[in-house]
């Protein structure tokens, strides 16, 4: 009975994710293009044929994953960081704790504009510093260029991106270092323990739960990124940088292949939910968020 | 003494939440400190085990100045109100963590811990997490964590206000003979008068940061040194007369006698206890409370008397005990 209360609640995800899924499910196996005409054709399969051969969509996947997963990383150790310092109790702590979410409530295209200026060749301050300390050299380049770079390009975007979304998981983990009540630590202290002990005894198992949550929510924003990537280098140079959302927009969009993005598509939210249902039962692995969560 | 707190004071900011604080307990010796939340009491106990450091006086441990030793060093065996028993180790983790962190052998850490099971009768409990447990058997556990610290003193903070009445009562005997059995100084901290009864040799009524009186759950009883004691200690309440001539004088519940001449009442409201009940009566000096036989019938004209020798005097300004009964 209780379970029926839900049904509003799963028709409107229904409505919103489950049609449109399952058209574009639907619209994989069609060839939808300016070649039909924009109608829908039946192909067999055709699409994904071409998929598992497609050298491109391939290239994409591997550096959706290389940023998205070199970014997650990044964010989670350095929120951690923030938000221990954050939970500390010192002057102007409520100040810095609002400045440290503003890029969180930046809009990501004014960012990645901001960012893609900070890298610009020869005006940016990051080329000038790089100058400066003569790293252009390591590459034997005249200008480091990063954003003209292949091998470089695609570190400036998982700068944009951490920058952005390290305030986030921030504010998961304090929320969580938030629920580890203070008397532990007094405890652990009359004890004898040591504070960095402590971190690693207490603070780091308790805080277990919340930082799988946060790397699943994150590995699952990251792995569909575009914007950022779309306005800080358009997925170049040399597709260097496309991801798998982007490399379904320019099907679309560019060459007009809708069957196809729709495949690449389906393609890449199969990878996602493959990579959640990893991520969920890793943390259902642990004993302590079954605790929590219970 | 074992443990003696000198003029012990500590601010928060502008305000003092424990002030001009004197107290001594000798070896052996359990002392409740009572008083309504927000009076002191957790606050002076967070100052003996270093958890926070005094803004003046000085504390001795076993005759040493410990006012700015750290808390490790105090050997302070602490129960918290909460119990906070690690929620993501087994019990019998819980257990040697302390002992893992202050270097105990693998194989001394084993036979303290297991000899601490048996003496809790904690076994079939050791391999449960915190959570599996219930309230009475977490409260064993913390005890256990602070019996295995081998402590200078006992600090207990509440720790039966996290369990049912039932189980409060049953559990007292056992906490009070373990707490006392190797013969260290025990600090309580408590708001429940009946539990400071039960468990303190002397108890220490706190109010506003401040001793009001420190004596024998007796003496506190029978000569309270303010209208505060007074009204804090027994229950049902004392009954404090309204002030004449600048003396306030208070009779406790059952010192009051039904007689044929005198004050008028008029019962209220009534309640059977069994071997006693309770009355409130309306009376020309206002409403009284009063305890009586379980079998006691109410009579058409309810009169009361009491004994002058009875009468509790306090000074209607300070409060504070009258030395000089009117009588």
């Amino acid at each position: 009975m209780i379970q029926l209360l839900l049904l509003p609640a799963a028709l409107l995800i229904a409505l919103i994710f489950g049609i449109p899924l399952l058209r574009y499910l639907w619209l994989s196996f069609h060839a939808d293009s300016v070649i039909t005409s924009l109608v829908a054709i039946p192909n067999n399969g055709a699409n994904w044929f071409r998929l598992f051969n497609d050298q491109r969509f391939w290239q994409d996947t591997y550096q959706t994953a290389r940023f998205a997963f070199v970014s997650v990383s990044l964010e989670i150790f350095l929120a951690l960081g923030i938000a221990l310092l954050l939970d500390q109790r010192w002057r102007g702590r409520g100040v810095v704790r609002a400045i440290t979410l503003l890029p969180w409530a930046l809009p990501t295209t004014v960012m990645a504009l901001g960012w893609r200026w900070i890298f610009n060749t020869p005006n940016g301050p990051i080329e000038q510093f790089a100058k400066l300390i003569g790293l252009q050299h390591l590459y034997g380049l005249q200008d480091l260029n990063i954003l003209a770079n292949p091998s470089l390009t695609w570190l400036a975007t998982v700068v944009g991106d951490v920058w952005k979304t390290t305030p986030f998981v921030a504010l998961i983990l304090l929320a969580g270092l938030q629920t580890i009540p203070n008397d532990l630590y007094e405890a652990f202290d009359l004890e004898g323990g040591k504070p960095c002990a402590g971190l690693f005894k207490i603070t780091l198992p308790l805080l277990q739960p919340y930082l799988l949550l946060g790397l699943l929510f994150r590995l699952a924003q990251a792995f569909g990124v575009f914007d950022l990537i779309q306005v800080m280098t358009g997925g170049g140079p040399a597709s260097s940088t496309e991801s798998l959302a982007l490399y379904a927009y320019l099907n679309a969009m560019r060459f007009l292949d809708f069957g196809y993005s729709a495949t690449v598509m389906i393609a890449s939210f199969l990878l996602l939910v493959f990579i959640c249902l990893f991520g969920w039962l890793v943390i259902h692995q642990t004993k302590h968020f079954r605790e929590v969560v219970k | 003494m074992s443990l003696i707190l000198e003029n012990i004071g500590r601010r928060v900011g502008r305000n003092w939440i424990v002030r001009h604080l004197q107290l001594e307990v000798a070896e052996g010796e359990c002392l409740a400190l009572l008083g309504p939340s927000g009076c002191g009491k957790s606050s002076t106990l967070r100052l003996i085990a270093g958890l926070d450091q005094a803004d003046e006086g000085t504390i001795f441990i076993k005759g040493k100045d410990v006012t700015t030793v750290s808390p490790v060093d105090r050997r302070i065996g602490m129960v918290f109100q909460s119990y906070a028993l690690f929620p993501h180790l087994t019990v019998a983790e819980n257990l040697a963590l302390g002992l893992r962190v202050r270097k105990f052998s693998a194989t001394d850490q084993q036979k303290r811990v297991a000899s601490i099971l048996n003496l809790m009768q904690l076994e079939d409990h050791a391999r449960q997490r915190p959570a599996q447990l219930s309230g009475g058997q977490r409260q064993r556990v913390a005890l256990a964590r602070a019996l295995l610290r081998d402590p200078l003193v006992y600090l207990l903070d509440e720790p039966m206000s996290n369990l049912d009445a039932q189980l409060r009562e049953d559990l007292r005997p056992e906490l009070r003979r373990l707490i006392l059995k190797d013969g260290q100084p025990v600090v309580y901290v408590t708001h429940d008068q009946h539990e400071a009864m039960a468990m303190a040799h002397r108890i220490g009524v706190m109010r506003d940061g401040q001793l009001e009186q420190v004596g024998s759950p007796q003496e506190l009883y029978h000569q309270p040194t303010s209208t505060f004691v007074a009204s804090f200690i027994g229950r049902p309440q004392i009954n404090l007369l309204p002030a004449e001539s600048g003396i306030i004088k208070a009779i406790r519940p059952e010192d009051l006698k039904l007689s044929s001449q005198g004050l008028p009442c008029r019962l209220i409201h009534r309640e059977w206890l069994g071997t006693s009940q309770l009355w409130l009566l309306e009376s020309p000096r206002g409403q009284l409370r009063m305890l009586t036989a379980g079998d006691t019938s109410i009579p058409a004209n309810i009169q009361l008397e009491w004994s002058t020798k009875k009468e509790h005097l306090f000074d209607a300004n300070s409060g504070l005990r009258s030395k000089y009964p009117t009588s």
